[in-house]
């Protein structure tokens, strides 16, 4: 692979005057079961090869995917990408430049205890098909369970005309459940995930029986509650919701592309945005999360990117083209889903920094207000204003935790929220998911149980 | 560049229906697709990239014992891999227990005809064409309003063919072109951000309209400048194609999926012949819609597509069907299995979706929505409750009406509620049908509406 790639790279610098080259390849392996009630619906395997090619030429990207690997191919390809960058150069005003960064040579090579791809098929039939008694098997008010699973294997080869060439080992292994109870009228539904770039050995700890009990206890659970109130409340939120929140409120501002476009973030480097309680880390390097990565797809290793310190902006995330327009340091943040597209800037383990107060102590000061345990998604805009959906929300009344709402969701503007952070507690849990920015992304969040004095609670009907 | 002809789509999904037969599956089913796609793409202000983007791939479908085995690969210029693909579906099957609903692949039938869903004018575009296209839209929506930033967006030609042949006779081929352009923009005055504001146009045949989005979409954000906080209460809500689009594929859409309705996901589950929607609502899935973006003369199963009458005023009539969930209840299939090319098997899925316009203009919908609220955009739809339709959305940009006219935009408002709710109080539809992903629709005026300002 690595004298096909070197060919094409010299091919577009020597023969097609490009300023820069890079030449990813992908040869991977992939198993997907979707199983609905118990019953398989498919086994499927398959076989994704292929490469993608993206120029500078004139200061504009060219880009070019096809799913092959042959040199002559490939060749035709890059020749089309610096096509395509001459076409789109013709009206650029500024010119896109990149970063420096340090040429690489390195072979990531994974050694994981249980590799998804020497786990036989019925295997993995059999763990969801545990997975789904047990959910099924809960309480005979469940009424369906959908399950899919995902792992990928195989190597990505990475070559650029600075000197950089780097074979890395893929592997992922992923599993998301949903469940739905029925009484009477009330209908509910809840889901969950399990995700890991370690190996198959995260089943080991998160159990059919754990993630199974998990997921339909939350959807029983939820025929008896309530529809919150629409308001101003004080609300706690757990793990799970902050780190939703960081990744949704805030990461996505910090993505340097969408700082760039006049996220409110824009001009707010060294700026204090929010109480000095918070403290943001976008974390490429935490062994087995399901965000993590040794190199991104522009060749730049992966890191721990500071993005708050107590209060304050410290950092962006950033690809070799945000770095040099912004005149800070690469951050390794540039990722691809396949060979189908061009990288995009997008966040790996999305942390808030625990400090030191127990659940009991950010609960009991509020008088009346929310709990938010669980999210179902979010969503934020440019302008900072944010919307987290939450599919398991208790009140607190008094100090306790009390009663159980429905599909009840938090809103309100980013930098104001921050700042109304008044406690963070001491726990820390992680939790994987997928990130959509056009293309998905395998990331995490995570962060603390914390309080804040008030966010907008948008109460079902 | 290695391009598949027609010819050679449908003869290695047929070759290789055959050799999975012969190779022991009881049934088997062939899925090749095509696509290629150019692209420009505006970044901050200017035409920065350019793409093309080839990919082929084959997905087969192989039944043993009434179990169902699935394999892909793109590499189809090597006999040994699409050999290999083959053996793997089958024992992907034979690793599966036997489906006791499994009552076969679709038998063959005959195709209907659809219009306007090939242009050879878009097969035949330049990057240099589509970079013309990106900045004629970039230089409208520069020209209305110096405030205006366009962020993001750009133009994009697509051509689409795939084919599909089973052990049961069905062999059939269909292209399709599509050509877009986009653009998503804020607007600062200094001393606000808007939320981003988007407009766009697609269409099968080359004849879009670069100008009118750029200019829309810089209208929409200077007009989201100066926004207000609005008082939480029940309200008259103007939703938008956007608004609707993402308030329903999350909720209703799924809910009248037979694959939702027989696993007891779906709050229609039992409500055929029920009224659920207000008189003003008729609804038909139509997979023939002559320009549709989700027309074609075949499903994913290559059973033809069709049209559906799904509400007829406000009465729930049908609920749509893939081959599986079709022969589950003794019906046939209406033509909804979708794939997401070729790394998946069939699903059911809405064709276009389309809401039938009334007869009012949108200026006679603001008015009659007196003191209200019109909602373009919402943020937050897909943490909506599939099963219930229970929603609670950040709605924005967003307009007030006052006294039957738009005032000022809106800030930091949410809607909430239940989509049958939502339907139920329907109380006018206008005229102003568009597409907009698989919805096609107009705007529609809906009474009581949760609105949670401050």
């Amino acid at each position: 692979m690595k004298d096909i790639l070197g060919k094409v790279v010299n091919f577009a610098t020597q023969k097609r005057e490009a300023e820069y080259v890079e030449a990813r390849a992908q040869r991977l392996f992939k198993t997907m079961l979707t199983v609905k009630e118990g019953r398989v619906e498919a086994a499927k395997q398959g076989i994704e090869n292929g490469a993608a090619l993206r120029v500078l030429v004139k200061g504009a990207w060219g880009f070019a995917s096809v799913g092959a690997l042959g040199a002559e191919t490939l060749t035709e390809a890059v020749s089309d990408a610096c096509k395509m960058a001459k076409a789109a150069s013709s009206r650029l005003k500024v010119p896109i430049k990149l970063v420096e960064a340090k040429a690489v040579q390195d072979k990531v090579v994974l050694k994981p205890r249980k590799d998804p791809s020497k786990v036989p098929v019925e295997d993995k039939i059999n763990t969801t098909s545990s997975l789904s008694n047990t959910v099924l098997g809960y309480d005979n008010r469940v009424k369906s369970c959908t399950i899919d699973y995902l792992d990928v294997t195989g190597t990505t080869f990475f070559m650029n005309n600075e000197g950089t060439y780097i074979e890395q080992d893929n592997l992922y292994v992923w599993l998301g459940v949903s469940a739905t109870a029925l009484q009477a009228d009330v209908l509910t539904s809840s889901r969950d995930a399990v995700g890991s770039t370690a190996g198959y050995e995260v089943f080991d700890v998160e159990t059919p029986e754990i993630v199974g009990e998990r997921v339909a206890k939350r959807a029983v659970d939820q025929l008896r509650a309530k529809p919150p109130k629409g308001g101003t409340f004080p609300a706690v939120l757990a793990p799970n919701v902050v780190g939703t929140f960081v990744h949704e409120a805030f990461g996505h501002l910090a993505e340097a592309d969408f700082t760039l476009s006049g996220s409110i973030l824009a001009g707010k480097l060294g700026k204090r945005i929010a109480s000095n309680l918070v403290t943001f880390y976008d974390d490429g390097t935490i062994d087995g999360a399901f965000g993590s990565f040794k190199y991104d797809d522009e060749g730049v290793p992966s890191q721990r990117t500071l993005l708050v310190k107590d209060g304050v902006v410290t950092g962006l995330m950033h690809n070799r083209e945000t770095a040099h327009k912004l005149a800070a340091k690469t951050t390794g943040n540039a990722r691809a889903k396949d060979f189908r597209v061009e990288p995009l800037i997008r966040m790996r383990n999305t942390i808030m920094e625990p400090k030191d107060r127990s659940f009991e102590e950010l609960v009991e000061g509020v008088k009346f207000g929310y709990y938010f345990k669980r999210f179902r998604g979010g969503e934020a805009n440019l302008d900072g204003t944010f919307q987290v959906g939450t599919q398991e929300a208790y009140e607190i009344v008094q100090g306790e935790i009390g009663e159980p709402v429905r599909n009840a969701s938090v809103s309100g503007n980013t930098l104001e929220t921050l700042l109304k952070v008044d406690a963070v507690g001491k726990d820390f849990e992680l939790w994987p998911g997928i990130c959509g920015k056009g293309q998905s992304a395998f990331v995490c969040d995570g962060g603390p149980h914390i309080r804040v004095k008030e966010v907008l609670v948008g109460g079902s009907a | 560049m290695a391009v598949l002809k027609p010819e050679e789509m449908l003869s290695l999904a047929e070759d290789v229906v055959s050799s999975a037969v012969k190779k022991g599956a009881d049934e088997a089913e062939a899925y090749t697709y095509q696509g290629l796609t150019t692209t420009v793409g505006i970044e901050r202000g200017q035409v920065a990239r350019s793409s093309r983007i080839i990919d082929c791939g084959l997905g087969v479908r192989a039944i043993v014992n009434k179990a169902v085995g699935f394999s892909y690969t793109n590499v189809l210029e090597d006999k040994v891999a699409v050999e290999e693909t083959i053996l793997r579906a089958i024992s992907s099957a034979r690793a599966s227990k036997p489906d006791e609903n499994w009552l076969g692949l679709p038998p063959k039938k005959p195709l209907g005809s659809v219009e306007d869903t090939y242009d050879s004018k878009i097969v035949e575009l330049h990057a240099e064409d589509l970079v013309r296209v990106a900045s004629v839209m970039l230089e409208a929506a520069e020209q209305t309003d110096k405030r205006v930033l366009p962020i993001d967006g750009g133009a994009g030609a697509s051509y689409l063919s795939n084919a599909v042949a089973n052990s049961n006779g069905i062999s059939v081929f269909d292209h399709g072109t599509i050509i877009e352009c986009s653009l998503a923009t804020v607007a600062n005055d200094g001393k606000n951000v808007t939320p981003v504001c988007f407009e766009f146009n697609a269409e099968r045949r080359y004849d879009i309209d670069p100008e009118w989005v750029g200019k829309e979409a810089a209208k929409l954000a200077v007009s989201a400048l100066k926004a207000k906080k609005v008082e939480t209460k029940g309200s008259k809500v103007i939703f938008t194609q956007f608004a609707l689009q993402q308030l329903l594929y999350y909720t209703f859409i799924n809910a009248v999926k037979a694959d939702y309705v027989q696993r007891n996901q779906s709050a229609l589950k039992g409500k055929i012949g029920q009224r659920i929607a207000s008189e003003a609502v008729t609804i038909y899935d139509d997979g023939m819609l002559k320009g549709g973006i989700h027309t074609g003369k075949f499903d994913a199963e290559g059973v033809p597509q069709q049209k559906t009458l799904i509400m007829e005023k406000g009465i729930l009539r049908n609920y749509i069907y893939d081959n599986y969930t079709a022969k589950k209840e003794g019906l046939e299939s209406t033509g909804n299995a979708a794939r997401a090319g070729y790394l998946s098997t069939p699903a059911v899925e809405a064709t276009n979706f389309h809401i039938m316009p009334g007869s009012r203009s949108p200026e006679k919908l603001v008015n009659e929505a007196e003191d209200g609220l019109i909602v373009y955009f919402v943020q937050g739809a897909h943490s909506s409750n599939l099963a219930s339709g229970d929603f609670s959305v950040v709605a924005a940009p967003s307009w007030k009406i006052e006294k039957g006219e738009v005032t000022h935009a809106t800030k930091g408002m949410m809607v909430a509620g239940n989509i049958y709710q939502v339907l139920a109080n329907v109380s006018a539809v206008a005229d102003n049908e568009r597409k907009i992903g698989q919805l096609v629709a107009p705007w529609v005026l809906v009474e009581n509406v949760k609105v949670i300002g401050k």
